[in-house]
């Protein structure tokens, strides 16, 4: 699946990149708006990284013009103000999420693998891994023909390491995904532990594989 | 506190009744003067009009003395004594007191003592001729000075009443504006003209200070705004570098707790970032949208989404709640009820309940501690000790100013080991 990084920022797009690249994604950076409208005009992409703030013009003007070209590439907005308007205005234009710097990478892998799923698979929205079976729109998940019973936290961690397949994610991007911007007013993220717990009693319970792998006491990795 | 119009009048009015008073004496010297002055010419004219007259009446000796005797007697003012060639008397001038029979007191009389020749005959002339005592003249000089003195006094008040409402206007003004004004709130003062060139000056003056003022408020609020923008990028690259560093096949247990360390501190820095901006926002008006929202529904929402953070310290949230509507901005509403409720977990003792309740109009959170909180510091920014390293520093100045923008009132008490945020709506 291709992907393109617009992002002025090379350090941070590379390292996007690199962690993508190992989940089967096929990145291309485009560093200016020039070079971005150009790839965009020539190529198409399952999802497209788009930073706001860009030398020689503003990431919004990509999303008229992918608009104005009928494109159905997914639009992630990456952007480091985080003002309300710029996302009303972005998710109006037609990108189909947004987030904030600074983000966890695993996050940003969760947002791709989610807007790619709702552009590819509209009407069933079924995702089978392995003997796991995940329906995105009732949001079941079963194992077999076993139903597992998840909460709504330990559903969104399941996507998450489902979109993060052989990575290390640390605790402190599982809570920032849980909780979202609250994540960042908690002093500890011990709480996200027995969520993982449960996920992983409740998943083993229905005869699943353990996949999930507790390391060094610090993150938790979906190893297949 | 007395008014400055006040003060010069207050001087004024003394000033005016020292000299009035003064004057007096004055007064009574100046008129005392004149008068004898003038009667000493009358006296004298007097003599010189008998002198004439007499002299062109041809009496006889026997018929003189008998025609002097009968005016002796019938004109008071005026004597003549018959003398001897030996006793001529030297003309003098004198102020003389006599009792008055009639009118029962005392009358002055200026007297001109002279020697006048009627047919060669010396006579000892006196003209006598009242005068104004000196009391009475005292007296009326002195009602007259008070007359003019209350004149005197009223036009003051008056003018005094009359140059303040007029003149002192645009001062009063100036003042209501300045009173009114808000470095906060962003407002253009319009100070109104004055043809006083102080209050001109001063207005000018003002309008530059203020100008400044707002100049270098509202730089430094941007300036804050653009430094955690700023701050953004590179913190997205040091996040995004310790997931990457987390992958590193060589993964070990010390690379993986220094890296949770790492994680940890960065959203420490990413929060204070955060809250700096949001802070800057706030008071930047920059989100003006209000809506028709429930607090209960909000409060719920809030606890909703904590409730996890405070199990796992054992602590109980419990709610006591009405519906209550409130008109606001929700984004706004969120961040204060957070701001409190995480506050409340976060500085709580473990395994004790947190209580939210209403009542009427307030909002209250508590929980247990240990000591009371220092309420002045409570709401300043970065004040509370740096000790506690997971504080922002910002959360409860956020409140504050989110609850100061609403017109709301929040407040901090220590009661029976609890502390107690209430807000009033």
């Amino acid at each position: 699946m291709k992907i393109l990084i617009i992002e002025d920022e090379h350090e941070l797009a590379q390292d996007m990149a690199d962690y993508l690249s190992g989940q089967d994604y096929l990145c291309e950076i485009a560093a200016d708006f020039n070079q971005a409208s150009n790839k965009i005009i020539f190529y198409e992409y399952d999802c497209i990284l788009l930073d706001l703030m860009l030398p020689f013009g503003n990431g919004l003007q990509l999303l008229e013009l992918l608009k104005a070209e009928k494109r159905m590439d997914g639009v992630i907005i990456i952007s480091a103000k985080n003002a309300l308007e710029d996302k009303i205005k972005g998710l109006q234009i037609g990108a189909d999420d947004y987030l904030a710097k600074p983000f966890h990478l695993s996050e940003l892998t969760a947002r791709i693998y989610s807007v790619i799923r709702r552009k590819q698979f509209d009407n069933s929205n079924i995702v089978t891994h392995e003997e796991l079976t995940v329906d995105l729109l009732s949001k079941t998940v079963t194992v077999g023909s076993n139903l597992v019973p998840l909460t709504k936290k330990e559903f969104d961690l399941l996507l998450l390491f489902l979109g993060n397949k052989n990575k290390v994610i640390s605790r402190n991007a599982l809570a920032e995904h849980l909780s979202g911007d609250i994540a960042d007013m908690l002093d500890n993220h011990d709480f996200v532990y027995a969520h993982v717990k449960n996920l992983k009693k409740k998943l083993t319970g229905a005869g699943c594989t353990n996949y999930l792998k507790t390391v060094y006491g610090t993150g938790y990795k979906w190893e297949l | 506190m007395n008014r400055l119009l006040d003060k010069p009048f207050q001087s004024f009015s003394i000033y005016a009744l020292i000299i009035l008073v003064c004057s007096i004496p004055v007064y009574y010297f100046v008129v005392d003067t004149i008068w004898l002055d003038e009667l000493d010419e009358h006296n004298t004219i007097i003599r010189q009009q008998i002198e004439q007259n007499i002299r062109k009446i041809d009496t006889q000796e026997s018929d003189l003395d008998k025609t002097l005797n009968i005016w002796n007697s019938l004109q008071p003012g005026i004597a003549f004594t018959p003398l001897q060639t030996s006793e001529i008397y030297k003309d003098s001038i004198y102020t003389a007191t006599s009792y008055n029979k009639f009118a029962k007191e005392t009358d002055r009389f200026r007297v001109l003592s002279t020697t006048i020749f009627i047919q060669k005959k010396p006579y000892h002339l006196v003209i006598s001729t009242n005068v104004e005592e000196t009391d009475e003249t005292l007296l009326v000089v002195a009602i007259i000075t008070a007359f003019f003195f209350l004149v005197l006094v009223l036009g003051f008040v008056f003018l005094n009443k009359r140059i303040a409402r007029n003149s002192w206007k645009p001062f009063y003004r100036t003042l209501e504006q300045l009173k009114r004004f808000d470095l906060n709130k962003d407002q253009h003062i319009e100070l109104e003209e004055s043809d006083i060139l102080e209050f001109e000056e001063l207005n000018t003056a003002l309008t530059t200070l203020i100008e400044k003022n707002t100049l270098a408020f509202n730089q430094q609020k941007r300036f804050i705004e653009n430094a955690s923008h700023e701050l953004q990028t590179p913190l997205a690259i040091l996040k995004t570098k310790a997931d990457v560093l987390l992958q590193n096949e060589h993964l070990n247990e010390k690379l993986s707790a220094i890296i949770a360390a790492i994680n940890s501190n960065l959203a420490r820095i990413s929060r204070i970032n955060k809250n700096m901006l949001l802070l800057a926002k706030i008071e930047n008006n920059q989100f003006p949208e209000k809506a028709n929202t429930n607090l209960k529904e909000a409060v719920e929402e809030t606890v909703d989404s904590l409730t996890d953070y405070g199990l796992n310290k054992g602590m109980d949230i419990r709610m006591d709640l009405q519906s209550y509507p409130l008109y606001c901005n929700s984004t706004l509403l969120e961040v204060l009820l957070n701001n409190l409720l995480t506050n409340a977990i976060r500085h709580g003792e473990v395994n004790q309940p947190v209580l939210i309740s209403m009542k009427d109009n307030k909002l209250i959170f508590s929980n247990r501690g240990k000591q009371a909180l220092k309420p002045e510091q409570l709401f300043v920014r970065f004040a509370i000790s740096s000790s506690e390293t997971t504080n922002s520093g910002l959360g409860l100045s956020i409140s504050k100013e989110i609850c100061d923008q609403n017109r709301w009132k929040i407040s901090y008490t220590f009661i029976d080991h609890f502390h107690v945020f209430s807000i009033e709506f």
